[in-house]
């Protein structure tokens, strides 16, 4: 994935795209726009960089986990296996970019005290998050898997695309396959010298910012 | 910190020591505690002391890691891949220790002095070493935290084991005899020399391995964890466990109250340590910090 910075706007549509696609319970973003400031008043600049599970090549989440529950998919996808994951939290600790959750409790409400919404119940039934285990961005793993199954293109076709990429108003974020050189994420990532966050810690991150 | 500081400024590490994690800071110390009660006792042939060391593995370290875990039933699955996981290399030293320690204590007990038993205790060494060093390397993996990736914590550990293990080996010496009351106090003192000279070394490489590391250090020496380290693992770890010994070297055995405030100072001092380094574990920013 690659996140043009100059594009983004900072409407945090992805991170409430991603909150509905996979029904996230309060409190739990995989998606996020960490916002910061450089500089002294006057001269200060405000800097924002939407952020997710960078879903590494070199994952050292994958390495350290003790039952293979974080696995490396045949695509690049970092993806948690639930029923194979303890919860013993090494992959939350160890993760340098901190985009793992450790879900602890199913009950919580986003009305405290009314119970959950028709949408909530829904949500438990579609897409269940199992209580005691860790959860993570998976580069909505589903949707694109339907979508190649039908033929669909990821990063071109929308039913083969991450949410968070189709709802981004400014078209700031791309998807598709790093290791195509003539994808679209390759080109932006050499014409405009992309960069991954904190490259020194060996992980090589697969999701690129462009700030110029 | 303010939510809106969350990986812009250096962030604590909550996860380990915070809630269920205090469950995991108590089962890394009473692992490290359990080895090196094992090996203390070894040393002074206590079996009583060995007997301590394995109950403190299988009750304390076995029943903390427990019930931290989000799925108990399936800690099985964590023996999977010791192949690059420390956290499953881990459970196997701990796993070995049990059984080996089990039948070395059933052999000192029913047929003394088997070379069965001699291999045993080899194995139960090798076992008892890696159960307290190998929570340094589970952390020495968590490259974003710079308090964590330096290479004395292995090390850190271990002596902090053995020091909880001299200061148990003296309980059983009060309560048993037969054990160089003069000798433990003596190796204790060493020790506490040497740790706090390796808790110096730790923290002043920690500092200039860069912003998050000084932070971290900042925290612990006059930040939100500092009373936590003065008190427990300066004063309490260290300083009135020596001046025990010290006075109990020169003017002769003192009274049991004060030796057994002593043992428990040394354990405060471990565990305290531990949560220092748990608490004051701070991720460097994801993006350029504030000014």
């Amino acid at each position: 994935m690659v996140i043009d910075l100059q594009r983004c706007a900072t409407c945090y549509n992805c991170v409430v795209a991603c909150k509905q696609e996979h029904f996230l319970p309060p409190w739990v973003f995989w998606n996020r726009v960490v916002v910061s400031e450089t500089g002294k008043f006057p001269m200060v600049t405000k800097i924002a960089y939407p952020v997710l599970c960078n879903h590494c090549k070199e994952a050292v989440c994958v390495k350290v986990c003790p039952t293979g529950a974080t696995h490396k998919r045949e695509d690049g996808i970092v993806e948690m296996i639930p029923d194979k994951c303890v919860g013993c939290r090494y992959c939350v600790v160890v993760c340098p970019y901190q985009q793992r959750t450790y879900h602890a409790h199913d009950n919580k409400e986003y009305f405290p005290g009314q119970g959950l919404t028709p949408l909530e119940i829904i949500g438990k039934k579609l897409y269940p998050l199992q209580k005691g285990t860790v959860i993570k961005c998976n580069f909505c793993a589903e949707r694109v898997d339907q979508g190649v199954k039908k033929g669909l293109k990821p990063g071109v076709d929308r039913e083969a695309t991450p949410a968070c990429v189709i709802a981004c108003p400014c078209s700031a974020r791309y998807f598709g396959d790093l290791d195509d050189p003539k994808s679209e994420v390759s080109k932006l990532i050499k014409e405009k010298k992309a960069y991954p966050l904190h490259p020194e810690y060996g992980t090589e991150p697969s999701v690129y910012y462009i700030n110029r | 910190m303010k939510l809106y500081e969350w990986m812009v400024k250096p962030t604590p590490q909550t996860e380990w020591v915070e809630k269920r994690g205090i469950l995991l800071w108590i089962a890394f110390y009473v692992g490290g505690l359990g080895g090196g009660v094992y090996l203390v006792s070894l040393y002074f042939n206590s079996l009583l002391g060995i007997l301590i060391s394995w109950l403190i593995v299988v009750v304390l370290k076995g029943g903390f890691h427990i019930l931290y875990l989000g799925h108990p039933l399936r800690f099985w699955r964590m023996f999977l891949r010791p192949q690059s996981s420390w956290i499953s290399r881990g459970l196997i030293f701990v796993v070995a220790f049990i059984g080996l320690v089990f039948v070395q204590l059933l052999l000192a007990y029913f047929k003394p002095g088997t070379g069965l038993e001699t291999v045993m205790m080899v194995l139960a060494v090798i076992m008892a070493v890696g159960m307290s060093i190998y929570t340094g390397f589970v952390m020495n993996y968590v490259n974003g935290i710079q308090l964590w990736i330096s290479s004395v914590l292995p090390f850190l550990f271990l002596l902090c084991g053995v020091l909880g293990g001299f200061g148990i080996i003296l309980g059983i010496a009060h309560i048993t005899g037969g054990i160089d009351i003069m000798a433990v106090e003596t190796g204790s003192m060493v020790l506490m020399i040497v740790m706090a000279g390796l808790i110096v070394i730790y923290l002043t490489s920690s500092r200039y391995i860069g912003p998050a590391g000084k932070e971290s250090v900042i925290a612990l020496v006059k930040g939100p964890v500092a009373p936590v380290f003065w008190i427990g693992v300066v004063l309490c770890g260290i300083i009135i466990p020596f001046i025990v010994s010290f006075s109990s070297l020169l003017g002769g055995e003192l009274p049991l109250s004060i030796q057994i405030l002593a043992i428990l100072c040394e354990i405060t001092g471990g565990l305290t340590l531990r949560y220092s380094i748990l608490k004051g574990g701070y991720y460097s920013p994801l993006i350029p910090v504030s000014t």
